[in-house]
């Protein structure tokens, strides 16, 4: 036991596992963690009282990590490896994981493939084999490579006709340093030109069981699922990737004509990342920007004025970099007026924060810490990401105590020490605007 | 978990479930009024309405009501849809009674003239906003096409023409007609003080008087017309198909449930086979759609234009296909699965429990356990799915297509 308010962290070390055990405030949170002999490592959190388990695989070969000219070839590889693997062709494959009432989820991030599912945790175990067989052996035939790259076309495609999507998505293909923020759907002649061959050779680059993060959460046993995949995923071949280079940032404004009803306006400045110590700061400061229904932009260019109906700003990171992306979409005639008042609502910021604020803004952020800890999928995000981005797991309560030590004063200064200057924008409708 | 409910003597009626070991409580305040329950010359009131409940009372600006929400860290919101109004907030537990009281302040709007004038230049907006959303937009014009001058044909979000011409003196009328405590069910699931909870209610809502407060109820089989509208910036053809469905109420709800994942959930269905694992289609999904007193099914396709023909005459297919030779036992075995495997990952979070408790009053006037559902599903058979898929005409359907001008 320790004392209300207090602190502890110990470790367990149990046939090759650690177990960390939080405790602060009365919470207690165990955080499973093991790095197998090949290099792999898995990641577990356990919550009592729930039936389901949530993992996700994070598989190196990112958006920002294909060749050049490769765009759009991650998303590719997410969509074929399910097309047939293991003893499965593809319609066996799709129908095991159907029986076994596996709800999928696969996503490319910069920094990795993430391939994903939910489940009710009695069918752990076969699940986790199927992905093994998805990951390690997959057929990736000629034959099934045209459909899964035409897929991707057809969503990249799609896009045109979203262009609230759109204006966040090249957005961040011009705030990032190239190759950070490329497009997970890649650009169309890039994807135009990729071939079977090409691909399957990258699959095979990109298979570094060394770089790959099992990360679960909710009901499972956690010797079981080392034991399992150890067994499958067997010894490391090292296949050891290139650094990034980083180039160029975009434009420092873009207008993509499109004669819809709005213009959907994104705009980007540069923060603190997530393993800074400044993060807490400049997560508290997005906060007091747009945390709420009290926040500013909300206040000032919906409740004051009646603008927008969406506008939001939120913060972003990479291991490499980060941001404050803000979104609003808005008539035509209106597109300056909005971009002056958010432009304005961003620089004022280092100009004073209430108490109010600032309380309002930690509490919003606490909150929502603890909101998210009860769905598994989230917490198996959650430890898959700390660990790649810090190395470690953060407990709930030393995000807390976090949120807490920031003060008025130590975000104004983190503002006045970073101010605002460079803002990437990008609109996409029937109207430009000057920034 | 414990299921409690009481009603008090203007009608309205509390419910809740007790799950002490979860981390937070949701509670929502569900109102029985939607766009069904508007008359055309008002059309989009009962939206404009939710978001200007959030706009005070004569004790509460609009400010106010955001700080008091953001101090207490809820994660908070409504949404209105063509029968129901809901209001809902997640909060730590301690903030529970604060945000219940809020919100029951909150169902007593002042709806002042000039909130209403700056709201209404919001409403437009999302209404521009949705006319840039494809996905969302042919959706909402095949239910009025499928509709016709049947109520549920009603656009949520109204028109331009519409909402310019609403006076905030008609407003304050449908409040008045609508927002009745027999009208209304107020529901709390997670962590949470019963007897407590059932206080700030009674001191918030007990003195509303009862009134008189009804709905037009009939069921509609849908015109089964078709239709194409062009917009110069669309890119793709964005197809959705209306059939008959079941109502809420129907004891073949499960059947149509499991009947829709069968058709076009987004993995392993007929149409993710037939149409999305051959490139033919990005998108192709069918929901079950249950209302009150009536029910649809919706499918949503997306694709090129040049593969529209080919799209819709493969679904037609499968749709003819399945009239013709029903399902297969194991179609309907991955369905279940995928099914319960869904109700048990929605109902760990209190505010996805929170949904289904309060539907399930509002719409049958019952409480539903997990248990119950899941046994429900369990007990599905290929035979009554086979029947529904006859009794609904599953080859017969409306159809609204939105894309680029095509050359004839």
């Amino acid at each position: 036991m320790v004392e209300s308010g207090g602190w502890c962290e110990s470790r367990l070390v149990d046939a090759g596992t650690v177990k960390i055990v939080f405790c602060g405030l009365g919470v207690e949170q165990r955080i499973d963690k093991c790095v197998l002999p090949n290099g792999l490592v898995v990641l577990g959190e356990p919550m009592p009282g729930v039936e389901s388990v949530a993992f996700e695989f994070l598989l190196p070969g990112g958006a920002a990590w294909m060749p050049p000219g490769y765009g759009g070839a991650a998303n590719v590889i997410s969509e074929w490896v399910f097309r047939g693997a293991g003893k499965w062709n593809s319609r066996q494959l799709g129908d095991a994981l159907d029986g076994l009432g596996v709800q999928r989820s696969s996503s490319i991030g910069s920094a990795h493939i993430y391939l994903g599912g939910a489940l009710e945790s009695s069918n752990l175990a076969p699940a986790l084999a199927l992905y093994a067989d998805v990951i390690l052996e997959p057929h990736l035939t000629d034959e099934q490579f045209e459909p899964a790259r035409q897929l991707i076309v057809e969503e990249l495609q799609s896009m045109d006709d979203e262009p609230r999507q759109k204006v966040m998505i090249e957005l961040r293909k011009r705030f990032y340093p190239d190759p950070l923020g490329r497009s997970n759907m890649g650009e169309l002649d890039e994807l135009q030109s990729l071939t079977a061959p090409k691909v399957r050779e990258l699959v095979g680059a990109y298979r570094d069981v060394q770089q790959t993060i099992l990360a679960i959460a909710g009901k499972y046993d956690f010797e079981a699922v080392c034991r399992q995949i150890e067994s499958v995923f067997g010894p490391h071949q090292p296949q050891p990737l290139s650094a990034i280079g980083l180039g160029a940032k975009g434009p420092a404004y873009t207008h993509i004509p499109n004669e819809g009803a709005q213009v959907h306006i994104g705009l980007m400045t540069p923060t603190a990342r997530f393993a800074e110590e400044a993060y807490y700061n400049a997560r508290t400061a997005v906060s007091v920007l747009s945390g709420g229904m009290s926040a500013r932009l909300f206040t000032e260019v919906r409740e004051k004025r009646g603008l927008c109906y969406a506008i939001g700003a939120r913060y972003h990171s990479l291991r490499e970099a980060a941001g404050i992306a803000c979104y609003a979409g808005t008539s035509p005639d209106k597109a300056q007026e909005t971009y002056d008042v958010i432009l304005a609502e961003f620089h004022r910021l280092a100009e004073g924060i209430s108490a109010e604020e600032m309380v309002r803004a930690q509490i919003g952020l606490k909150s929502s810490v603890i909101l998210q800890s009860e769905s598994s999928s989230s917490r198996a995000s959650a430890i898959g990401s700390d660990h790649y981005m810090l190395g470690r797991v953060r407990a709930l309560d030393e995000i807390k105590r976090k949120i807490e030590a920031t003060s008025v004063e130590s975000v104004l200064g983190f503002l006045r020490r970073n101010p605002f200057r460079e803002f990437t924008v990008v609109t996409v409708g029937p109207r430009e605007i000057r920034t | 978990m414990e299921f409690k409910h009481k009603t008090l003597a203007n009608g309205l009626v509390l419910i809740g479930e007790v799950n002490p070991p979860a981390k937070s409580a949701a509670v929502g305040y569900f109102v029985r009024t939607g766009a069904r329950d508007e008359t055309l010359d008002v059309n989009g009131v009962s939206h404009f309405l939710e978001h200007m409940l959030f706009k005070g009372t004569d004790r509460l600006q609009a400010s106010q009501v955001n700080e008091a929400f953001d101090s207490r860290g809820a994660q908070f919101n409504a949404f209105t849809s063509e029968e129901q109004t809901v209001y809902y907030a997640s909060v730590l537990p301690e903030y529970l009674q604060d945000i219940t009281a809020l919100w029951g302040e909150l169902m007593r709007p002042a709806l002042r003239e000039d909130d209403f004038t700056v709201e209404k230049n919001v409403i437009k907006e999302e209404i521009a906003m949705y006319q840039d959303t494809p996905t969302f937009d042919v959706i909402d014009r095949c239910r009025s096409l499928h509709f016709g001058t049947h109520p549920c044909g009603h656009s949520v979000l109204g028109t331009v023409e519409s909402i310019d011409g609403l006076t905030a003196a008609q407003m304050r009328a449908y409040f008045a007609r609508r927002y009745a405590p027999n009208n209304l069910v107020v529901a709390c699931a997670g962590s949470f003080d019963w007897d407590r909870f059932c206080g700030v209610v009674e001191a918030a809502a007990g003195a509303w008087p009862r009134q008189e407060v009804g709905r037009s109820l009939s069921d509609f089989q849908g015109t089964m017309q078709k239709a194409r509208a062009d917009k110069a910036n669309l890119k793709r053809e964005h197809i959705c198909l209306m059939h008959t469905g079941v109502s809420a109420q129907d004891p073949r709800r499960y059947a149509a449930a499991l009947l829709g994942m069968i058709v076009g959930d987004d993995y392993g269905s007929r149409f993710y086979w037939d149409l999305v694992d051959k490139a033919l289609a990005e998108e192709a999904s069918m929901h079950f759609g249950p209302m009150d007193g009536t029910g649809l099914f919706y499918c949503y396709l997306r694709c090129a234009t040049r593969n529209a023909p080919r799209v819709l005459s493969i679904v037609d297919g499968i749709l003819r296909d399945l009239v013709r030779a029903g399902i297969a036992e194991d179609e309907l075995v991955k369905a279940k699965n995928k099914v319960l495997s869904a109700l048990v990952l929605k109902n760990e979070l209190p505010m996805g429990r929170l949904g289904d408790l309060g539907s399930n009053w509002m719409y049958l006037g019952e409480y539903r356990s997990i248990e119950q559902e899941v046994d429900a599903v369990k007990a599905v058979t290929t035979d009554e799915v086979n029947r529904l898929i006859h009794e609904i005409h599953l080859d017969r359907y409306t159809q609204y297509t939105l894309g680029p001008a095509v050359s004839a």
